[in-house]
C-alpha cells in the first residue's frame, strides 16, 4: 500500500466513524484533494477553446514560405518575416505567426506551443452549423451522437476524486462538447453562482439548504447536497477577490475573463480535468484585413488571454494543456470582398509545459491548384480526432480510445506526436 | 455507435386511396363513439385493480384533480381545482382532448400584438429581413443608399477596434440580424448555445453603433422589423398560451410534438420558417392521426431546412443551366436565381443528403431499434429527393417590397421538383416503390413507417413517459401501442387510453416527473395567478435554466426524464428563478402575493396560519414534514403583514404591449434591453420585497424539491 492510498483511506474512515459528519461530503473530497497534493497527486486539466465562426488558419500560421499563398491572396497576405511589427513571426523558415501573435512567440521559442498545420474535421461541410456539431460530438458526418466528446471523456474513466468541478464550461450554456451522462457545470460567471436575494441572501440559501437536505434517497435532493456544497466552497475560494499571479495580465474581454476564471479553479484545487470555452466573431467574409485589421484584433485578444493565463498558472502549466480549434478554415483565395469564404483545414495550437512545442506539426499539402482541396481550399492531412485523440490519451489518460470517439478508425499510430 | 436490429417488419402497402378513405371513414366513427360515450373504459380502467404494490394504489380524488391538472396542463392556477371537481375530473379530460370546442378568446386576445404569428412566410421575410442580407440585396439591385453602405464599409474597416471586445461571442451579435435576446434573452447572447449558431456572415455587424444607427434608421423608414423578433415573439406566444389558455392539454401536446419534431431556430432559415412550423404544422395535427402529423411535418418548410432534405437531389439530376428555358417558372429552377445561395461558401447540392431520411426513421417514427438498416436510409433518401422549398431564404423578399415591386407570396413554401427527383426503383423496410412515382415515393414511405409497429411503440412509449413516468411501465406502453395500431394512430384515442389507465391514476405516477425548465416558469406563474407578458425576461429564466424555446441544436429534442434536468447549476437557476418571480424582478411580470391573505393584513397572525396557506397554494398542501419544519424556521414566531401591501398589477385580459416593439421604437435592437442592462437587472435586488415574509415563503417553496415535482 502507498503512502497515498493510505491517507485517503485514512480521510473516509475518519469520516465514516462519524467525526466528520458535519462537514459537506464534498469538503471531504476536497480535503482529499489537498492530501493529493501534498502527497504529490496531481490532477491534469484540457482548456479546449472553440474560436467560432470558422478562423482563417492561413493568415494564423502563414505559410510565407509558398509562393502560391501570396498569388492567391494579393490584398490580404501577411508580408514575409522582416524583423518587423507589421510581417510573420518567423517560426521555423517556411511557417510564420501573425504579427498579432506576438505573445505566443515566448511559449514557442520555449517549446512549450506546438501547431498542428493542415488539420480538421474529414466531413466535407462547409456549414458552420454542422461542422460546429461534428467538431463537439468528434464524429463528422453523424448528426445523431447524443453526447459530446468531452463528455464522452468523462464518462470513460471514473472521477476518483468524485469532483464537483471535475468539468466545467465558462459559458452560459452547456456546449454540445461537454453535453452528455456525466456531470459537466457551466457557469459564466463563478460570482453568480449563488442564491441570488441580496441581503436576505444567506438566509434564503440556509432555507433550501434545509429543505434539500435530507436523507430522501433521490436525485432532488442528492443534487441540491451538492449543489450547496459546491456554492459554499466556491464562496470560500472568494472568486471576486481573485489577483492574477507572475504579472500576467489578462484581456478585460469576456474571453480574458473566461481564462482568467478557469485558472482560478485550478489554482482553488477543485478537481477541474475539463475545462472549456469558446471566442467567436472569425467569419470574416468582408474586410478580413491582414497585418492589421478585423482579424488581427480579434488574434491578439486571443493570444494574449491564452499566454495571460499560462503566465499566471506558472509551473501549474506542467499539468495543463490547452487546445484551440475552428470549425473549419478558410478559402485559400481570397474573395472579392477582401474576405475570405468557407473553406477547409486548419491550424490548432497545443499549449502547456508538457507540449512538445516549437514544431508545426502535420504533412504540409500545399497551395497550389492541383494540391488544393475541391481546387479551393487548404487540404487536410490531420484528422482533429488524431490531435484530440492523442491528447484524451497522454494527457487525460483515457485507455479507450474507441468509447470516447465512436466511428474513428485512428490509434495511437495516427497521433502527430505533440505530446512526449 | 448504434446496434440496429436488422428485422424487417413487413406492413401490406394498400393503394393510398383506399386506405385513406377508411382511416377517414375510422376517424369520424371513433369521433362519433367518443361524442357519445360516458368514458365507460375509463371508469372501468379505474376501477381496475393493477398489481397489489404500493405504487400501484389508486390516488384519491383530490390527489387526481391535481395530477390531471398538472399532467394534462401547465399547472395550477387558484380556483382550478374547484372548478374541475365541481365539473368532474373525467368530464374535463374529456373537454381537454376537443380543444376546438373549448373557448380560447381571452388567451388569444393576448396575442393580438404579435403580428408575425399571423404572417405568412414570405410576409416574415419581406418585413423581417437580416440586415446583411437586406444590404446585399439592395445592393445587387442597385438600390443600397449610400448613407448605409458607408455605414457598412465603415464598421467593417473599424472591425473590433470599434468596440472593446466586440468580436467576443460572450457580447456579440456575432450572427447578422441575430441581436443579444434573439434566441435565449440577452443574457444568453453571451453563452455558447447562442455561438453554437453558425456565422454565416459578416462579423458581429450590429456592434459599430452607427451601423446599427443606420440600420435601425432605414428600418424604420422602411418599416422593417428586425428579424430576431421572430423567435422572439414565437418563443413568447408559447409562454403566454401555456401560462393562459384555457387548452391546456393542446399547449402541451404542441410542447410533445414541437419536441418530438424538433427543430433549432439558429440553423440558417429556420427563423423564418418557425411561426409557419408552429401554426400550420404541428397546432392543426396534435391530437388527429399521426400519419397527418408526420406528412404535415414531412413537407414543412422548417424541417425541410433544418434537417437537410430541401437540398437533397438526385446525383443524376440535370442542373438547369444545362436545360434551355430553365430559368423560368418554380419547377424550372434546380436552385432558385437568388444570388444569395449562391455564396462562395454555399456548397450547390450535389446529390443525396441522408440527413432527414435517417432521423425520420430514427426520431419521428420507428426508433434507432426499430428495425431499419442503412440501405434503408439510402432508399429513404432517395424516395425524398425533390421534396424542398421554393426560395428557401426569402428570395430577396424584402428587397423588392422595399423597391416597391409585388411580394413573392410563394417565398418559404413547399415544393416538389420532379427534376431532380430520383425516379429509379426503391426497396423500403421490404416494401417495393415502383419507378416513375414522383412525390408518391415519399408519400409511400410516410405511409410505411407510419403504420409500422415499431412506430407505434415509439410512440407509445415516449407518450408514457411523457404523462405517466420517466421509466414506462411496459405493460401499459404494450396497451398504448394497440390502441395506436388499432385506431389507425389516432392521437386523440391514444392519450384516452393514457390518461385512463390504471398506471396513469395510481400512486407511484403521481409527482413522479420532475418538471422541466418551462413546465416550472408556467407553473409558477400559474400557481400564483401572476400576470406575465412572457417576454424575454421570461424566457431567459426558462434558458438559464436550461431549456430554451426552440433552442435545442440537434435533432432529438429535449430529454423527458428527470436525470437530465437535475444538475447542480440547473438546480441553483430553480431557485433563483422562484426568488426572482415572488420578488417581481422579472420585467413584464407581475405577482400580487398580497390577494391571498388580505384576510390578514393588518393583523398578528399566526405563522403556521400563513404557511399553510401558501403551502396549499403552491403545492397542493403535500410537503414533507422537514420542507415544513424549515419553512417555519424562515418565519419569525408573529407574523404582522403590512396593512397595506404593495400591489402590482392585476392580471387583465388585454393584450400585454409587445416588447419586441417597444424596444425597437425606443432604438434598442434587442427586445428588453441591451445585455448590459439586463445584468443590471440581474443585480439589483429589491431587498425590501424579499424581506417580506410572504415573498420569503412563496420563494422557498417554489424553489422546494416538492414544486420540482409534477
Amino acid at each position: 500500500m502507498n503512502r497515498r492510498y493510505f491517507i485517503k483511506s485514512g480521510g473516509i474512515a475518519l469520516a465514516s466513524f462519524g467525526l466528520m459528519t458535519s462537514a459537506p461530503t464534498f469538503l471531504g473530497r476536497a480535503l482529499a484533494e489537498t492530501i493529493d497534493k501534498v502527497t504529490g497527486g496531481r490532477r491534469k486539466t484540457l482548456i479546449a477553446i472553440f474560436q467560432r465562426g470558422a478562423v482563417d488558419g492561413l493568415n494564423v500560421v502563414v505559410p510565407y514560405g509558398e509562393h502560391s499563398y501570396y498569388d492567391l491572396r494579393p490584398n490580404i497576405a501577411i508580408p514575409k518575416p522582416d524583423g518587423g511589427a507589421e510581417s510573420a513571426i518567423n517560426l521555423d523558415g517556411y511557417f510564420g505567426l501573425h504579427p498579432s501573435l506576438q505573445s505566443f512567440k515566448p511559449l514557442w521559442d520555449s517549446k512549450c506551443l506546438a501547431i498542428v498545420h493542415a488539420s480538421g474535421s474529414p466531413d466535407s461541410t462547409r456549414s458552420h452549423f454542422d461542422a460546429q456539431d461534428y467538431m463537439e460530438s468528434a464524429t463528422p458526418g453523424v448528426k445523431s451522437t447524443p453526447d459530446g466528446w468531452l463528455n464522452r471523456y468523462l464518462q470513460s474513466k471514473a472521477d476518483s476524486q468524485k469532483s464537483l468541478f471535475r468539468a466545467v464550461s465558462m459559458t452560459q450554456n452547456m456546449p454540445r462538447a461537454m453535453q452528455g451522462k456525466s456531470p459537466t457545470l457551466a457557469i459564466s460567471n463563478l460570482a453568480d453562482f449563488s442564491i441570488r436575494a441580496g441581503q436576505s441572501s444567506a438566509s434564503m440559501q440556509g432555507g433550501f439548504e434545509a429543505m434539500y437536505d435530507q436523507t430522501v434517497n433521490d436525485a432532488l435532493h442528492g443534487t441540491g447536497k451538492e449543489t450547496f456544497e459546491a456554492v459554499n466552497y466556491l464562496k470560500q475560494v472568494n472568486p471576486s477577490q481573485y489577483k492574477a499571479e507572475n504579472g500576467a495580465n489578462y484581456p478585460r474581454t469576456p474571453f480574458g475573463n473566461a481564462l482568467l476564471q478557469i485558472a482560478q479553479l485550478i489554482k482553488a484545487g477543485v478537481g477541474l480535468e475539463v475545462a472549456f470555452t469558446d471566442i467567436g466573431g472569425w467569419d470574416t467574409h468582408v474586410n478580413e484585413g491582414n497585418q492589421q485589421g478585423q482579424l488581427s484584433n480579434l488574434l491578439r485578444q486571443f493570444s494574449t488571454a491564452i499566454a495571460a493565463l499560462y503566465t499566471d498558472l506558472g509551473q501549474r502549466m506542467d499539468d495543463v494543456v490547452v487546445l484551440t480549434m475552428s470549425e473549419f478554415g478558410r478559402t485559400a483565395k481570397e474573395n472579392g470582398n477582401r474576405g475570405t469564404d468557407h473553406g477547409h483545414a486548419n491550424a490548432m495550437f497545443v499549449v502547456g509545459n508538457g507540449v512538445r512545442g516549437g514544431k508545426v506539426y502535420g504533412d504540409w499539402p500545399g497551395l497550389k491548384g492541383d494540391q488544393l482541396y475541391e481546387g479551393r481550399d487548404l487540404a487536410l492531412t490531420t484528422d482533429f480526432r488524431d490531435v484530440f485523440g492523442e491528447i484524451a490519451t497522454k494527457h487525460l489518460g483515457t485507455t479507450n480510445l474507441k468509447s470516447v470517439f465512436p466511428g474513428y478508425t485512428g490509434s495511437s499510430a495516427k497521433f502527430r506526436g505533440v505530446l512526449g | 455507435m448504434r446496434s440496429k436490429s436488422h428485422s424487417i417488419q413487413h406492413v401490406s402497402v394498400m393503394p393510398n386511396n383506399w386506405r385513406r378513405n377508411w382511416r377517414r371513414a375510422g376517424a369520424i366513427l371513433t369521433l362519433v363513439a367518443l361524442l357519445t360515450s360516458t368514458f365507460v373504459a375509463g371508469i372501468s380502467a379505474q376501477n381496475m385493480k393493477a398489481p397489489g404494490t404500493k405504487s400501484a394504489a389508486k390516488l384519491s380524488e383530490d390527489q387526481r384533480v391535481l395530477h390531471v391538472l398538472n399532467r394534462l396542463g401547465f399547472g395550477v392556477r387558484p380556483g382550478d381545482v374547484e372548478r374541475v371537481k365541481a365539473l368532474g375530473v373525467d368530464n374535463y379530460i374529456a373537454q381537454q382532448l376537443f380543444p376546438e370546442k373549448i373557448d380560447d378568446s381571452a388567451s388569444e386576445a393576448k396575442l393580438q400584438n404579435l403580428e408575425t404569428l399571423r404572417m405568412s412566410t414570405a410576409e416574415l421575410y419581406e418585413k423581417y429581413p437580416q440586415p446583411g442580407q437586406l444590404l446585399r440585396q439592395l445592393q445587387q439591385r442597385g438600390a443600397l443608399p449610400a448613407d448605409l453602405a458607408a455605414a457598412r464599409d465603415n464598421r467593417v474597416k473599424g472591425g473590433a477596434n470599434a468596440t472593446p471586445g466586440a468580436n467576443s461571442p460572450k457580447t456579440s451579435d456575432a450572427m447578422p440580424g441575430q441581436a443579444p435576446g434573439e434566441m435565449q434573452g440577452p443574457e444568453m447572447a453571451k453563452g455558447s448555445a447562442k455561438t453554437n449558431v453558425p456565422a454565416n456572415n459578416d462579423a458581429n455587424p450590429m456592434n459599430n453603433p452607427e451601423y446599427r444607427k443606420a440600420v435601425m434608421e432605414y428600418y424604420k423608414e422602411n418599416n422593417l422589423r428586425p428579424a430576431q423578433f421572430l423567435t422572439g415573439e414565437l418563443q413568447m406566444s408559447r409562454i403566454l398560451r401555456a401560462v393562459y389558455s384555457e387548452r391546456q392539454l393542446q399547449e402541451v401536446m404542441v410542447d410533445f410534438w414541437t419536441n418530438h419534431f424538433n427543430v433549432f431556430a439558429a440553423k440558417g432559415a429556420d427563423r423564418w420558417l418557425l411561426t409557419s412550423y408552429d401554426r400550420d404544422t404541428i397546432r392543426p395535427h396534435t391530437l388527429g392521426k399521426f400519419y397527418d402529423l408526420l406528412l404535415a411535418d414531412a413537407q414543412s418548410p422548417a424541417m425541410l431546412f433544418y434537417l437537410d432534405n430541401f437540398q437533397s437531389v438526385s446525383p443524376n439530376a440535370q442542373l438547369p443551366q444545362q436545360r434551355p428555358g430553365a430559368a423560368r417558372g418554380p419547377l424550372g429552377v434546380l436552385m432558385s436565381n437568388n444570388p444569395q445561395q449562391q455564396r462562395p461558401q454555399q456548397q450547390r447540392p450535389r446529390g443525396i443528403n441522408e440527413n432527414y431520411a435517417r432521423e425520420l426513421m430514427e426520431l419521428h417514427t420507428l426508433g434507432v431499434d426499430g428495425g431499419y438498416t442503412q440501405k434503408d436510409v439510402q432508399e429513404v433518401a432517395r424516395c425524398f429527393t425533390g421534396w424542398t422549398i421554393l426560395q428557401p431564404r426569402g428570395g430577396g423578399a424584402a428587397a423588392a417590397a422595399v423597391m416597391g415591386r409585388d411580394a413573392r407570396d410563394s417565398a418559404g413554401k413547399f415544393i416538389f421538383r420532379p427534376f431532380v427527383h430520383d425516379n429509379g426503383e426503391k426497396i423500403v423496410l421490404g416494401h417495393k416503390i415502383p419507378a416513375g412515382g414522383g412525390i408518391k415515393d415519399g408519400l409511400m414511405v410516410l405511409d410505411i413507417v407510419a403504420h409500422h409497429p415499431s412506430t407505434a411503440k415509439f410512440i407509445a412509449t415516449k407518450l408514457v413517459r411523457r404523462f405517466v413516468s420517466d421509466d414506462p411501465p411496459p405493460a401499459l406502453v404494450d396497451r398504448v401501442a394497440q390502441t395506436f395500431v388499432k385506431t389507425d394512430g389516432d392521437i386523440r384515442e391514444v392519450l384516452k387510453a393514457i390518461f385512463f389507465s390504471p398506471e396513469f391514476n395510481s400512486a407511484g405516477a403521481y409527482r413522479a416527473k420532475v418538471k422541466r425548465p418551462f413546465e416550472l416558469a408556467v407553473s409558477a406563474v400559474r400557481t400564483l395567478g401572476a400576470d406575465t407578458n412572457g417576454g424575454p425576461q421570461f424566457h431567459q429564466w426558462i434558458a438559464r435554466m436550461g431549456q430554451p424555446l426552440y433552442g435545442f441544436q440537434t435533432p432529438n429534442g429535449y430529454s423527458d426524464v428527470a436525470e437530465s434536468w437535475v444538475n447542480t447549476g440547473a438546480l441553483l437557476e430553480r431557485m433563483n428563478f422562484g426568488l426572482a418571480l415572488v420578488s417581481n424582478r422579472i420585467p413584464g411580470t407581475h405577482v400580487d402575493l398580497s390577494r391571498f391573505v388580505g384576510d390578514m393584513n393588518g393583523k398578528a397572525i399566526d405563522k403556521e396560519k400563513l404557511l399553510d396557506r401558501f403551502v396549499t397554494l403552491i403545492v397542493g398542501g403535500e410537503i414533507s414534514p422537514k420542507t415544513r419544519e424549515t419553512l417555519l424556521k424562515q418565519l419569525s414566531d408573529q407574523v404582522t403583514l403590512p396593512a397595506t401591501m404593495p400591489r402590482t398589477q392585476v392580471a387583465s385580459n388585454s393584450a400585454p404591449p409587445n416588447p419586441f416593439e417597444a424596444g425597437f421604437q425606443r432604438g434598442i435592437l434587442a427586445p428588453g434591453g441591451g445585455q448590459q442592462q439586463q445584468q443590471q437587472q440581474l443585480a439589483r435586488v429589491d431587498v425590501a420585497a424579499i424581506d417580506n415574509p410572504l415573498v420569503k415563503i412563496a420563494g422557498l417553496i417554489l424553489g422546494s424539491p416538492e414544486f420540482q415535482r409534477q
